[in-house]
């Protein structure tokens, strides 16, 4: 009955503070289950862990291979000699075997969103909605292609670890499947964005149905469908670097190594090697994109 | 006054009527348009010019139903199924259409819209015109087509950076290009200043000396340059058809009189 009588603008506020309370109250509940589950808490020692983490994350495993001791003696309690290791050639070593992680995972997002492009580009086809596709296909491409976005990638790892065994091809397929979804609804948007007057105007020049298509639909369409698989190829590098932690292969099974064994200073290594290899990529693919635009 | 002549006509139409949702956007008993001939559509918004223009374009009405017999270069166009899709391009080739529905493409440069006119000439090989690798002398022409528009400068930028009056004078270049002995033009000087509107109805003289030109006209003051018969329309039916010379603005203003619809709707 309110609401009946006030002016659109108020009635607009109104339930804009609604809103805001209602969030409000969301919060404090979360909040308050935690804290009285006693799940809200830090820790025993987190100043402790975090200093003792810290100081050996400021030194990261790499520089061993260079500075690292070339003789170093494990002893047990006793005072016997138990081991010798050449703290360099270790690491070196092991600083080889990161190159070949950081190359699977960059394979498998690439394969990846390759394969993701190659399921999308049908699926957008018969899902956009200015080329008419008969409805039940298009009304089954939608629904698939949001069923591929709303299922992680890591979830279509676990599941797919299990079918083709362990290794980068489980990887490839997971991210192929989710990445699909969302390439899919960037496709299809991109083919709807067509400028149905820009079509009109080159049939109605006599052009044959190629013509149309190289003149008015191609080169509208290729530029955002390159820019699309470059943004989503450079999402899923990101993704791939975790994608290892199921058994599906790259940096992922390095860093739950390194973090189950407690050795920060890989760690510290891994992430450095993340970051490059993300900002790099990122910074690659803007360039082109922007070029493109 | 014209003497008749072997050649059939560009245009002719008989007991045509479209309607669409009840209402009838036009009825015309006879008209015809000989080669050579530039006649101008008058009418209010609504008198049905533009869906004539577009009946004679075979452009789709949406939701319209056409009865009757439309003939445009000596081609059936109301019964799609009468011609094959190659016959159908060949004769859309000749038609030579320039209306505010039909966009220049976005992306490609002012050249290249340009060239577009050309994609049906018989000597263009098919992968030139896929690639857009076109042979010198047709770029030569198309870029020519531009100066003369006074748009050289802009011819390699994208179209979607052009403002409303330089884009409608890539599409008269276009129309240039395409060479189509009939041209439909609908409004064709409505978004220029008047330095444009005198280069583009020169243009357009220019290209109706080879093609008979039918366009749809707002501005009385335009009417000289374009056309030697004006043709009235007022809800739907032709009022009057004489030539411009013997037209007095009465009759051009009682054409806007609104009492003419019901008249007319009668």
């Amino acid at each position: 009955m309110l609401n009946a009588t006030l002016p659109g603008p108020d009635r607009a506020r109104l339930g804009f503070v609604a809103l805001v309370l209602a969030y409000a109250l969301l919060v404090a509940a979360c909040a308050a289950t935690l804290a009285a589950a006693g799940d809200l808490s830090l820790g025993r020692q987190p100043w402790d862990n975090l200093l003792r983490s810290l100081a050996e994350f400021s030194r990261p495993s790499f520089l061993d291979a260079w500075f690292g001791p070339e003789r170093l003696e494990y002893r047990s309690d006793d005072g016997t000699l138990l081991r010798v290791e050449n703290r360099r050639e270790v690491e070196a070593a092991w600083l080889a075997g990161l190159g070949r992680a950081t190359w699977v995972t960059f394979q498998i997002a690439t394969l990846g969103t390759l394969g993701a492009a190659v399921l999308a580009l049908p699926l957008a086809v018969l899902a956009a909605r200015n080329l008419h596709a008969p409805w039940p296909l298009a009304v089954a491409a939608r629904r698939l292609l949001d069923a591929l976005r709303a299922v992680h990638t890591l979830v279509f790892g676990l599941v797919l670890v299990g079918i083709v065994g362990l290794g980068p091809t489980a990887g490839i397929l997971a991210i192929a499947l989710h990445s699909a979804g969302t390439l899919g609804k960037l496709f299809a948007e991109s083919i709807e964005s067509l400028d149905r007057g820009a079509v009109q105007a080159v049939r109605a020049t006599g052009a044959t149905p190629l013509q149309v298509f190289f003149q008015a639909v191609w080169p509208a369409v290729l530029p955002q469908a390159v820019s699309h698989h470059l943004y989503v190829w450079e999402f899923n590098i990101r993704d791939s670097t975790i994608l290892g932690l199921i058994g599906a292969g790259g940096l992922g099974l390095l860093i739950s190594e390194a973090v189950s064994l407690f050795q920060w200073g890989r760690l510290a290594t891994l992430i450095i090697v993340v970051i490059a290899l993300v900002v790099a990529f990122d910074a690659l693919s803007r360039r082109i994109r922007t070029a493109l635009a | 006054m014209k003497s008749p002549t072997v050649k059939p006509p560009v245009v002719l139409m008989e007991d045509v009527v479209v309607r669409a949702g009840g209402r009838t956007l036009l009825a015309v008993e006879h008209f015809a348009v000989h080669a050579g001939e530039r006649v101008a559509l008058v009418g209010a918004n609504g008198a049905g010019k533009s869906t004539l223009l577009a009946l004679l374009a075979a452009l789709a009405l949406p939701g319209a139903q056409v009865q009757g017999r439309v003939q445009v270069l000596g081609r059936r166009v109301d019964a799609p199924q009468a011609l094959s899709r190659a016959q159908w391009r060949a004769w859309r080739a000749e038609v030579g259409v320039l209306m505010q529905g039909l966009h220049l493409v976005p992306r490609l440069s002012a050249l290249d819209n340009v060239l577009v006119g050309a994609l049906a000439r018989p000597g263009l090989p098919a992968w030139r015109s896929w690639a857009r690798l076109y042979p010198a002398a047709l770029r030569a022409e198309a870029l020519q087509a531009l100066a003369g528009l006074g748009l050289a400068a802009q011819a390699g930028q994208r179209t979607e950076r052009l403002s409303g009056g330089e884009r409608q004078k890539v599409a008269v270049a276009r129309l240039a290009l395409q060479r189509a002995p009939l041209l439909l033009a609908d409004e064709p000087t409505a978004a220029l200043d008047p330095a444009s509107t005198a280069l583009v109805l020169a243009e357009l003289r220019h290209l109706a000396e080879a093609a008979t030109l039918i366009s749809v006209v707002h501005d009385a003051a335009l009417l000289p340059a374009l056309a030697e018969r004006v043709v009235g329309l007022a809800g739907g039916r032709i009022v009057f058809d004489r030539p411009r010379a013997v037209l007095d603005a009465e009759q051009l203003r009682g054409l806007y009189d609104p009492r003419l619809d019901l008249v007319a709707a009668n």
